[in-house]
């Protein structure tokens, strides 16, 4: 049978069960290390809880059943009457597994299928361990309302009456031997006196000697359960309900009578807005910001002080609305850094290296979409780091290392994106066998590989089908990650960079933009017609004499600071009539970051930055290489937004 | 005038859910909603609601520490939403010692039956119940000395009772003396996850011995039977010789140990020589029992409005005439200790 996805009460189920979930691969990872911390426990064991309870709303058999095992393996733990161990952390984060996998079910609008038989066994393993009941399955409630008392004699039938003789056959039974069918479902934990009581073999001086022992044992001081009531009892009960604060002051309460905050938090601060309808407001500030765009340049041609203020003001505000819609927006990346220290462990631990995974900058916050678009290639790398470039401990040891690898994965905001760097303390590439390697496989001849930089090297690995292990494991080294990697990075206005030391470890950085919906642009002009070069990717602007030029293996280059770096002519690529005839002397060359590269671009003239609002090109230009969209500038006309990893290959044939 | 109601749960999700259902009552209002106990003792002041539903596991504060402090400050009716295991039992408990006044299970799926009574409970505790601030402070002064009208020897005391009930019944049993002479039979409207624990519970606190009934118990002096919940608690045998037998409650029953069934099974053997007690309750269960026990000839005591909870079952003895006594219940125990 099939759920409704878009029921909302599934959907307020999935929105706060996912929360949870992403809590708990934290929390269990972190409870590893801290197996006795109560607080870790108790909020594990209400993380099932919850889910258990929704689930149950709900009707969702397969995760309540899980996740009330999982709840009642907590609910000992936290009691301190079992310990964590290595064994049952694994067997949790398969529950973890399972109950995400009945997640992806439930997107997918299915009722999830019952957990593995096996982890069942194993909680319910855990439990009997310790001669727990189960708990019992809820009971439904007797009836509240006030409903006439049913008929009396309901239950006791003609066929309950038993005879005289019967009754004393009964009572010998009873007093001779263990009465059969006579069960003792009240779980005791401890036989003590108690336990004994309930046995009903006993004569009565055994009663009496039972009974002072448990009136002895009641005059203790402390029975446990009552003790905190007998604290207060000393003032009477009818005492009007309003009275009663007094008595509470002078009893030794634990916490300060009155609240002493001014103002207690509001219920609640917050309210789920659904994605799409944020998506629908970035739209419109985006639009807003092009029709600001447009207002601003007709504003220059009137000259009017008070309508320049006006339109000063606009641009202020609109500033802050979208700064402000962003904001909505944004997630931390923790979100996705919080899968990773489970992912470490696991992947270190089937790897058998020591692997210690620091995280910084997790609560940097950053646009909904790109934390979800980050999650996958993030993932990629950081198994790469684990499985590439941390080495096994021995290996460490022998190379004056500490035999436990570090990998950092940190986050943090500069201007208006972010930087993203994983890095390994491991083995760092080397570049030989980088060049060689490239050999190898034919992507070179040995002279063009001898000539690549160091980091060119680097870049190598983001080449499709290039694999740096020797043997392919199941966690990585199939060649296909990193050049996928480096697409999905790409696709989002993003660069990604190398740089690695042999012996001391690599470092990777990722800059993506803020957010995908804006994107801040250079404007450039090409023949009469607009161009936007993502900001992201803009390294410098030059103005070069072309004269100075040289002419490499075929390829225009030019040198900026020592470093050749290859130039082209978008015009030749982008306009129609190009005339070299009219070459100017100084030209206006951006440097654009493509890939791990750096390339020269010659532009006609450049104006300026503008923040757009990218919008997919029509059905006629749809597909068009080398374009990543078209927008509206400030003056009302079309300029197409250049996407230059797809316009290097498509023009200049070389993959990037 | 409608009832303002306050929602206390950790779970965005259960907040939502509650909300929905309780403002589907006309007679009801979610006036806030809380994320942990704290929220909640802040919110208790600020709002000043009728009636309050709290939830036992919760970050920050939890339900009873929360209970424990509202009552303290602002005493509220309070119903815990418990889930229905051992574990929720013991807790549930718990808050009932701190205040709380009455509890259902969280799980309200679809069924239009579990919501109308969710609903129905917090009205009735918003309107009926009085919440007492210590509700266990034991009045213990040696109150005026009580003449036992009840000369005649007594084979059994029964005592039924629903909300409000667990209190009640530990205060009454604690002042019963190890050496009480008769045994006693506790009929408390309560799921049978909840019985066990109920009765370990009595049993630390009492001095007479409590323990849930078993099928074939024989009935000694100085100890409490309490009826196992989702079953019926007959009494056989004779006078002098009396024995238990459980059956298993048929889904259709209302109430599971069901008052009337047990008296019923009571009036064939030795209703004149049994004190039936009601105590605090929603609803009639026990007037038609104690109906057939009085016209045979035994004893009815039944709890005052002033004390009780909710004035429900008692009132309905008092009201159908059967009744030999109304007392407060802090002069029930004593008296039962003098008889």
């Amino acid at each position: 049978m099939a759920l409704d996805t878009d029921d909302e009460i599934l959907q307020d189920f999935m929105v706060e069960a996912e929360e949870i979930l992403d809590g708990l691969n934290e929390q269990l990872v972190a409870l590893e290390s801290q197996p006795q911390d109560s607080d870790l426990l108790n909020s594990i064991f209400r993380g099932f809880h919850t889910i258990k309870g929704g689930a149950g709303f709900l009707s969702l058999d397969a995760m309540v059943a899980l996740c009330h095992k999982g709840e009642d393996v907590f609910n000992l733990l936290r009691q301190g009457e079992r310990r964590v161990d290595a064994d049952m952390m694994d067997t949790f984060l398969k529950v973890l597994d399972s109950l995400n996998a009945m997640f992806s079910e439930l997107k997918s609008g299915e009722y999830p299928q019952s957990a593995d038989p096996a982890i069942m066994s194993q909680l319910a393993g855990y439990l009997e361990a310790d001669a727990t009941p189960a708990p019992a399955i809820p009971e439904p409630e007797p009836e509240p309302e006030p409903v006439q008392a049913p008929p009396a004699e309901a239950n006791s039938g003609g066929g309950d009456d038993i005879t005289d003789d019967e009754f004393e056959a009964l009572l010998d039974q009873l007093h001779g031997n263990a009465a059969p069918g006579m069960k003792n479902p009240s779980p005791a934990p401890e036989p003590t006196a108690k336990a004994a009581v309930a046995d009903d073999e006993m004569t009565e001086a055994e009663f009496e000697a039972l009974l002072d022992e448990l009136q002895g044992k009641k005059h203790d001081p402390a029975p446990k359960a009552a003790e905190p009531v007998k604290t207060e009892s000393v003032k009477a009960v009818d005492s009007p309900p309003p009275a009663a604060e007094k008595p509470a002051d002078n009893s030794k309460s634990n916490t300060p009578p009155a609240p002493a905050k001014a103002a207690p938090p509001p219920a609640e601060t917050s309210v789920r807005v659904d994605t799409a309808r944020l998506d629908e407001i970035m739209n419109m500030v985006g639009e807003l910001v092009l029709v600001r765009n447009r207002i601003n340049t007709l504003e220059a041609a009137f000259e009017n002080e008070e309508m320049a203020k006006a339109v000063n003001n606009l641009a202020v505000v609109t500033a802050d609305l979208q700064s402000a819609v962003m904001k909505t927006r944004m997630q931390p990346i923790k979100k996705v850094f919080g899968r990773f220290p489970r992912v470490v462990r696991d992947l270190a631990r089937s790897l058998k290296k020591d692997i210690n995974l620091e995280l910084r900058g997790e609560e940097t916050d950053l646009d909904k979409n790109l934390v979800e678009a980050l999650a996958d290639p993030l993932v990629h790398l950081v198994r790469n780091a684990v499985d590439h470039g941390v080495e096994m401990p021995d290996i460490r040891e022998s190379a004056g290392k500490p035999r436990t690898g570090n990998i950092v994965l940190a986050a943090a905001q500069e201007g208006d994106h972010i930087l993203l760097t994983i890095a390994d303390d491991g083995a760092g590439m080397n570049p030989e066998v980088l060049r060689r390697k490239a050999v190898e496989k034919g992507m070179m001849d040995e002279e063009a590989a001898s000539r690549l930089t160091e980091s060119e090297c680097f870049a190598l690995i983001f080449a499709p089908g290039f694999s740096m292990k020797q043997e392919i494991s199941d966690i990585s080294g199939r060649g296909v990650g990193m050049d996928v990697v480096k697409t999905s990075i790409s696709k989002l206005n993003g660069v990604i960079d190398i740089q690695s030391e042999l012996g001391k470890g690599t470092t990777l950085s990722i800059k993506v933009p803020l957010t995908l919906a804006i994107m801040p642009t250079l404007m450039v002009m090409l023949g009469n017609q607009i161009f936007a070069f993502p900001l992201v990717s803009v390294n410098e602007i030059f103005n070069l004499d072309l004269r100075k030029t040289n002419t490499v293996d075929g390829q225009q280059t030019v040198l900026v600071r020592n470093k050749a770096l290859p130039l082209f002519y978008l015009r030749k690529w982008l306009t129609n009539h190009f005339d070299d005839s009219a070459k100017p002397a100084t030209e206006h060359v951006v440097i654009v970051n493509v890939g791990t590269r750096k390339v020269g671009f010659v532009v006609d003239q450049l104006i300026g930055q503008e923040e757009v609002v990218i919008k997919p090109l029509g059905a006629l230009l749809h597909g068009t290489k080398g374009l990543a969209g078209a927008t509206i500038t400030g003056d009302g006309r079309i300029a197409l937004i250049l996407d230059f990893p797809e316009l290097m290959t498509a023009y200049a044939h070389r993959s990037f | 005038m409608t009832v303002k109601v306050l929602i206390v749960d950790d779970s965005a999700f259960f907040r939502r859910r509650l909300t929905e259902i309780i403002n589907a009552d006309p007679r009801l209002d979610v006036i806030a909603t809380a994320a942990d106990g704290q929220q909640a003792v802040d919110l208790v002041s600020l709002h000043r609601p009728d009636v309050i539903t709290m939830d036992l596991e919760m970050p920050v504060m939890d339900g009873i520490a929360a209970v424990r402090q509202i009552m303290r400050r602002r005493p509220t009716p309070v119903l815990m939403l418990s889930t229905w295991t051992t574990e929720g039992a013991k807790a549930t408990l718990d808050a009932l010692e701190a205040g709380a006044l009455d509890f259902l299970p969280k799980r309200f799926e679809d069924l239009t039956d579990d919501r109308q009574k969710l609903c129905e409970r917090i009205y009735c505790l918003a309107t009926n119940a009085r919440p007492h601030s210590a509700p266990l402070q034991s009045n213990s002064l040696p109150s005026r000395q009580i003449k036992t009208d009840t000369n005649k020897t007594l084979d059994l005391v029964v005592i039924g009772t629903s909300t409000g009930g667990p209190v009640a019944l530990q205060k009454v049993l604690t002042q019963l003396p190890a050496t009480f002479p008769y045994p006693l039979i506790l009929l408390q409207h309560m799921p049978a996850t909840f019985t066990p624990s109920f009765a370990e519970r009595l049993n630390n606190q009492c001095q007479i011995r409590v323990k849930q009934a078993d099928n074939n118990d024989t009935l000694q002096a100085g100890t409490a039977y309490l009826a196992p919940g989702g079953n019926q608690l007959l009494v056989k045998g004779r006078p002098g010789r009396l024995y238990l037998q459980i059956e298993r409650g048929n889904e259709a029953e209302t109430y599971r140990p069901c008052i009337d069934i047990t008296l019923s099974s009571v009036s064939k053997i030795c209703p004149a020589t049994t004190l039936t007690i009601i105590l605090t309750g929603m609803g009639a269960d026990g007037c038609e029992g104690t109906k057939k026990m009085h016209a045979l000839g035994g004893a009815v005591w039944a709890q005052d409005q002033q004390s009780s909870t909710i004035y429900g079952m008692p009132m309905a003895v008092a009201k159908a005439g059967v009744v030999d006594k109304i007392l407060g219940l802090s002069d029930i125990g004593p008296q039962l200790a003098a008889l």
